[in-house]
């Protein structure tokens, strides 16, 4: 079953467009690496799907619904999680729970049985009555993990969730990634991290210059670029090498 | 160093002329008469009951000065990385630093002779004195705040750790001994005492600024305080970019906001109503504005002024929200949360409707504990009414529609 569908979409910020054709899709209970580049179209992609972007053609589905025929349907099933924190200054940790809550319409007593189980995860449960300004980026970045994971979306938008988290933190994540994925929630993550993108990742998406250079798992990617080595990380570096060439 | 400060001094001029113009605006400059006009007739009406022997006056004048006299602060434009990149210029920093103080002059002696102008008649009913006692009077106080300034720039090189030289009881005392002499003994007195203040000042400036060090710490964190207490003056009219609001936690009105139920559709009011309430920025313009709507409606009478006003004001509140509508678009999740645009439409109406009436209610109340004219109060009433309901209700999602719109 095809949770996202993305096909042939051509986008970008202003009428230059940064996506030249895209297309790719995530599967149902299917964790996808985005990789590439700075610059590649990884952002602009991303803000493709979660409908910050409408795309000049091309269209992108969400088990099939698109973002133009019914926003709400759409924008329910999906959560995000930004590369950069983001947060209500004004909203302490538990009020933006609660926003979450509001937001996706979600039962209150049983989203806050979640919500315990992640805040003791990531080490929270002492700061529901924190601003934002008091955390420190790592703890935004739990905040927003938190705030996200509350929700039971069908597909979970993660831009480079590694940096800025302490090991135990990225452990945790990858363990939450794992249990949603069971539950069959798809996920799409965009990182640098190469090596753990290559031991968690179910399939790859490796965009170059607003194109998609490769789609596959490891071993599709091997065969379709033989020569480039062994590791996510050596085929990556080839990619490079096109580049300065 | 001479040079740096000009072209510093400039590109001040040029922002603060920039402010100045926003806070000078229609509506403002319009307060601002009514205010003046109002003070400058009641103040004619004492002096008229004035007559000289009473024993407070000269006290009175005496605060009046020595608190003058402390208004205009030395002005050195100095800026945080000047610690680092003139930190080997120390020496040639003098040069600027005496120039600063000669364009610090500028502002605070106009203050001085102004404050003195308006004082005059007063000087000469209460105390008996001929325009010349008042004339050395204004040479004294003209010198002391020389002194005072010259003080500040000494102890811009005092060592650390030393009670500084312009600490605010030694300005005081100066200030306070100084004028209590020329008010009580004879103003050539004060013009001698100040003199003496500002050669002896000068005189250990002279001896010492060549081997001490320049305090920048002190220097730069009291730019910094003045350049603030400017930019949070304009930010009661403007938005200044240097000024940010800021967050308070505000628990007693937690009570207030948690009567917003938890719902799905209630999400941006409960997003919005903690905003406002908690942020400084748009709360701070209600309340100022509330405020100084209250007292004007406290102060003027007649049958129509009230109304006038009153629809003025709450005009003026509703115009200045439209803004925090946008306040949040720059977090992500106000466009990624499976929201409507039509349910943030409906919570921002709903926040302003809430505003607004009460402002109008507060204002209502003015009108009714001064106004003894039921028609007065019966219309102010009414049109608050209308007024709230139309903005509200009309004027705002037909404005954010609109704008909505023209973004695409």
């Amino acid at each position: 079953m095809m949770a996202l569908t993305v096909s042939h979409v051509v986008g970008g910020y202003s009428q230059i467009p940064v996506l030249k054709d895209i297309s790719f899709d995530v599967r149902d209970g299917e964790l996808v690496g985005l990789i590439g580049l700075n610059g590649a179209g990884k952002s602009t992609t991303i803000n493709h799907i979660i409908g910050l972007l409408t795309p000049h053609k091309g269209k992108i589905t969400l088990n099939g619904v698109t973002i133009a025929q019914d926003s709400q349907a759409y924008k329910q099933q999906i959560a995000y999680i930004p590369e950069t924190p983001v947060l209500y200054q004004e909203l302490t940790l538990r009020e933006h729970l609660e926003m979450t809550m509001m937001a996706y319409d979600l039962d209150q007593d049983q989203a806050w049985v979640t919500a315990k189980q992640l805040l003791k995860t990531f080490r929270l449960a002492n700061k529901l009555d924190w601003f934002p300004a008091n955390f420190s980026k790592g703890m935004k970045q739990k905040v927003m993990i938190v705030c996200a994971f509350l929700t039971q979306a069908k597909l979970y938008i993660i831009d480079e969730p590694f940096l800025g988290l302490d090991p135990l933190a990225v452990n945790d994540l990858l363990n939450l990634i794992e249990e949603r994925k069971k539950q069959g929630a798809s996920i799409l993550m965009s990182t640098h991290v190469l090596d753990t993108a290559q031991r968690y990742c179910d399939r790859f998406v490796l965009l170059h210059s607003g194109q998609v250079e490769a789609e596959g798992t490891l071993n599709d990617l091997r065969q379709a670029l033989p020569k480039a080595g062994e590791s996510l990380s050596d085929i990556y570096l080839s990619m490079t090498e096109v580049d300065r060439a | 160093m001479k040079v740096l400060f000009k072209t510093r001094k400039q590109r001040h001029l040029r922002e603060m002329a920039k402010y100045l113009r926003l806070v000078f605006n229609d509506f403002f400059v319009f307060a601002l008469l009514f205010f003046l006009g109002g003070l400058g007739l009641g103040y004619s009406n004492v002096l008229k009951q004035l007559r000289p022997g009473f024993w407070w006056a000269p006290l009175v004048a005496l605060v009046v000065l020595a608190i003058t006299a402390q208004v205009g602060r030395f002005a050195t434009l100095i800026e945080d990385a000047d610690r680092v990149f003139l930190l080997p210029k120390e020496r040639a920093m003098h040069d600027y630093l005496v120039a600063a103080r000669r364009y610090s002059q500028g502002l605070a002696q106009a203050t001085q002779l102004i404050i003195l102008f308006i004082l005059t008649p007063f000087l000469r009913v209460t105390l008996n004195w001929s325009l010349l006692q008042v004339l050395i009077l204004v040479v004294a106080q003209v010198l002391l705040k020389d002194a005072l300034l010259r003080l500040d720039l000494a102890s811009a090189y005092q060592v650390t750790g030393q009670r500084r030289m312009n600490h605010w009881l030694i300005k005081w005392g100066v200030s306070l001994i100084v004028l209590a002499c020329g008010l009580w003994l004879t103003p050539w007195l004060a013009v001698v005492l100040s003199l003496v203040v500002d050669v002896l000042v000068a005189d250990w400036l002279r001896r010492h600024w060549a081997s001490q060090q320049i305090r920048w710490r002190q220097q730069i964190a009291s730019e910094d305080n003045r350049m603030l207490g400017i930019y949070r003056f304009f930010n009661l009219f403007t938005d200044v970019p240097m000024v940010q609001g800021t967050i308070h936690r505000r628990r007693y009105l937690d009570g207030l906001l948690r009567r917003i139920p938890v719902r799905h559709d209630k999400t941006y009011l409960y997003l919005y109503s903690r905003g406002m309430l908690r942020g400084t920025e748009f709360s701070g313009l209600v309340v100022r504005l509330t405020v100084i709507g209250m007292l004007l409606l406290a102060f003027i009478q007649g049958r129509w002024l009230p109304v006038i006003l009153t629809a003025l004001f709450i005009y003026l509140i509703g115009f200045q929200l439209l803004p925090f509508f946008q306040q949040y678009d720059d977090v992500v999740f106000t466009h990624v949360y499976p929201l409507s645009w039509d349910q943030r439409l409906h919570s921002f109406v709903t926040l302003i409707t809430i505003i607004l009436s009460t402002t109008a209610l507060l204002l209502w109340l003015v009108v009714v504990a001064v106004n003894r004219d039921w028609t007065t109060i019966g219309v102010t009433l009414l049109v608050a009414i209308v007024e709230v309901a139309y903005l509200a209700r009309g004027y705002t999602p037909q404005r954010l529609k609109r704008a909505a719109e023209n973004k695409g």
